[in-house]
């Protein structure tokens, strides 16, 4: 018997926003279900529908049936459904409760009324499970993106429950880390529908592949662009005048050591002695594990962070694009956002968005936009500025394959003006769109300029 | 000492400010919580002194001017509209200085309280009213997280090439602040009821049992209390 069945689903968020159309299927127990689609085909709304969010926490008009584990998900509210499903949100920032790990994993555990005694073994068990055991006493706001990722992950593997629902749970983890948490998941014993925009990661460990466009999920054949490929990683020799050198820098976050680099016991810099060069018309990807210092190097590289020893040259204007930029927009019209780096210079600012796609979009709200929209409209707001020098921090987070296809097309076609780091846990993509890769992981030195 | 036990001493504090009818009484105790404050990181306890400080001198400066007692006259101004005449006397700043000195120990018994204490713990050894303690705890995070975004925003912008300077520069900022917030909230409510925030039969972790110095701490934030009302 079927845990979950969805039965001619269609649901409009308020508004008017048509997510889901006519959209059936059943999870039986314990397969593994990989949910595919271009951004904004509904596969978010898909798995809340299955969690009794929607329409429970959302409103809009619903109609068709959703009943998991015999419960109609119209008549139950998703507070009783947790426990039989748990589900894993998008961004692993906006799902945090509390202020340190332990009391973040013990919460749901609280809610759903677990015997006392049980409570703190089960939170550490899932800890230790993702991977996370010693972050089990550390405060939440010190933990990287993929630590962050791991520790919500534990937060819904310690319910137990019957359908786990994951929301791109690898797009902060590097590739070991991805296909660890996906194995887990699949191990837990639980039926599980994870949305993915990398195929590559979950291909593997499912059962079988839904394919949502435009709200409706699609028979057939996955398109090309959601194929699996192989792509080898490039070797290139470093090319091109320098336009960024890093020689020898040395930076942390905590304060700088007096008089010798002499560090205490967790006070060890983010970055210790690496040299990097970006020459023009180079792309360089900057791989490497979590928490091994790319993000920081980047900004270095930009010139946002200081070194603490070493130096960093640059020539020319450097443009920085933060992870998940599209939370840090500002203005009040596209076109406004656009222009802020040229001064602006509204009618540069809307030739880079028409070349970005978001023609038609320059008087609306950034904020009204959708994820996807928001990342290309913050991507236009750095190429606006022709910068000399390029830095992208995780460009291909949340982004479907297709779009990350016309990303690596735009960057390539732009590359000989300019010199360009990417800093990625994407393989794939770091293998389509760069002439050199430079990695952060210990065991590989860096390039030396 | 356990998170609850720490509040109930601050909460016995800041009553205790409230109802002391000596100036000298008040302004020790907003000493002492001052120095309690600064135990907290430089980088972090910044805005909320600022904060409590500043907040302490406009009712100094503007309580003169909206009350009208005492016949020690300092300064005659003008009429104006609304306000009627407008004097200073001594009486006037004296009670200024008495309120600006309650209002300042309030708001750093509340600084003490969102920088120096764990909040999840007096989350989970709460008894009674967890959705009220849960809400505040929350609320408690708003500050840090608005500073988060703020300087993610900067940086976002810095990235750009665009500094933010100035006090037009930084209100900018408030906007998408408000927006991003909210944006939050409702991804953290919709979070907290998929993990069964709000179902019935909620339990809670086992917890250590109260010391005798935690009761010690609880008896003394009564006492404050009476202290404050009858002595000081």
């Amino acid at each position: 018997m079927a845990l979950a069945t969805v039965r001619s689903l269609s649901y409009s968020y308020p508004g008017g926003l048509e997510a889901l159309r006519e959209c059936s299927l059943d999870l039986e127990p314990g397969e593994v279900v990989a949910l595919f689609g271009p951004s904004g085909s509904g596969k978010s709304t898909l798995l809340r529908a299955l969690a009794g969010l929607v329409p429970h926490f959302h409103g809009g008009r619903f109609s068709g049936r959703v009943e998991v584990a015999g419960l109609d998900t119209r008549r139950v509210r998703p507070a009783e459904l947790a426990g039989t499903v748990a589900t894993l949100f998008q961004d692993p920032e906006d799902q945090v409760v509390f202020t340190r790990v332990r009391a973040e994993v013990v919460f749901g555990l609280e809610n759903l009324g677990t015997p006392p005694a049980e409570i703190e073994s089960r939170a550490l068990e899932a800890l230790a499970a993702v991977g996370a055991a010693e972050l089990a006493d550390r405060p939440v706001a010190e933990l990287s993106g993929g630590e962050l990722q791991r520790v919500c992950l534990a937060s819904v593997l310690a319910l137990r429950p019957r359908l786990l629902l994951l929301d791109e749970p690898t797009s902060q983890l590097d590739p070991d880390g991805a296909a660890a948490a996906i194995e887990l998941a699949r191990s837990s014993g639980a039926a599980v529908v994870v949305s993915e925009q990398r195929p590559e990661r979950v291909l593997d460990a499912c059962d079988r592949v839904l394919f949502l466009d435009g709200g409706r999920i699609r028979d057939g054949a996955l398109p090309e662009a959601w194929l699996p490929r192989e792509a080898a990683l490039p070797d290139a020799e470093p090319s091109g005048a320098p336009v960024c050198r890093l020689e020898n820098v040395t930076f942390g976050y905590g304060r700088k050591p007096q008089v010798t680099l002499c560090y205490k016991e967790g006070e060890r810099p983010a970055v210790e002695n690496a040299s990097l060069r970006v020459g023009r018309g180079e792309i360089v990807a900057l791989l490497g594990p979590n928490g091994s210092g790319k993000t920081t190097l980047a900004k270095l590289a930009a010139g946002l962070l200081e070194p603490w020893t070493g130096t960093v040259t640059r020539e020319g204007r450097a443009c920085y694009l933060s992870q998940d930029p599209g939370r840090y927009l500002v203005a009040e019209r596209v076109d406004e956002e656009a222009a802020l780096a040229v001064g602006g210079d509204l009618s540069r600012a809307r030739r880079t968005l028409a070349e970005l796609g978001l023609a038609g979009y320059e008087g609306r709200h950034p904020r009204d936009l959708s994820s996807g929209e928001r990342e290309r409209l913050a991507l236009a707001a750095v190429l606006v500025a022709e910068p000399d020098l390029l830095v992208l921090d995780e460009p291909t987070r949340g982004v479907d394959p297709e779009r990350k296809d016309e990303l690596t097309r735009l960057l390539r076609a732009q590359a000989p003006s300019r010199a360009t780091l990417v800093v990625t846990n994407d393989h794939l993509f770091a293998a389509s769109v760069a002439d050199r890769v430079v990695s952060t992981a210990p065991e590989r030195e860096l390039a030396v300029a | 000492m356990r998170p609850a036990a720490a509040a109930a001493l601050l909460a016995g504090l800041a009553a205790a400010a409230l109802l002391a009818q000596r100036t000298i009484s008040v302004a020790v105790i907003a000493a002492l919580l001052l120095l309690l404050c600064l135990r907290a990181p430089a980088g972090r306890r910044r805005l909320y002194l600022v904060g409590a400080l500043v907040s302490g001198l406009a009712v100094v400066v503007v309580t003169p001017f909206v009350e009208e007692i005492g016949t020690h006259v300092l300064w005659s101004g003008p009429t104006v509209p609304v306000l009627g005449h407008l004097d200073v006397t001594t009486e006037e700043l004296r009670n200024g200085i008495f309120q600006g000195l309650r209002l300042t120990a309030v708001a750093l018994a509340f600084a003490a309280y969102a920088l120096l204490l764990d909040h999840d713990r007096l989350v989970s050894g709460t008894r009674f009213a967890r959705r009220s303690v849960l809400a505040v705890a929350l609320a408690t995070r708003l500050v840090p997280t608005l500073e988060r975004d703020a300087a993610g925003l900067v940086e976002s912008l810095r990235g750009r090439g665009v500094e933010v300077t100035g006090a037009r520069g930084r209100a900018r900022l408030l906007s998408p602040l408000l927006a991003g917030s909210l944006e939050r909230s409702l991804n953290l409510a919709e979070a907290m009821e998929a993990r069964g925030y709000g179902r019935p039969g909620r339990t809670r972790a086992a917890q250590p049992a109260w010391t005798f110095g935690e009761k010690g701490a609880l008896v003394l934030a009564v006492m404050l209390v009476a202290i404050g009302a009858l002595w000081l």
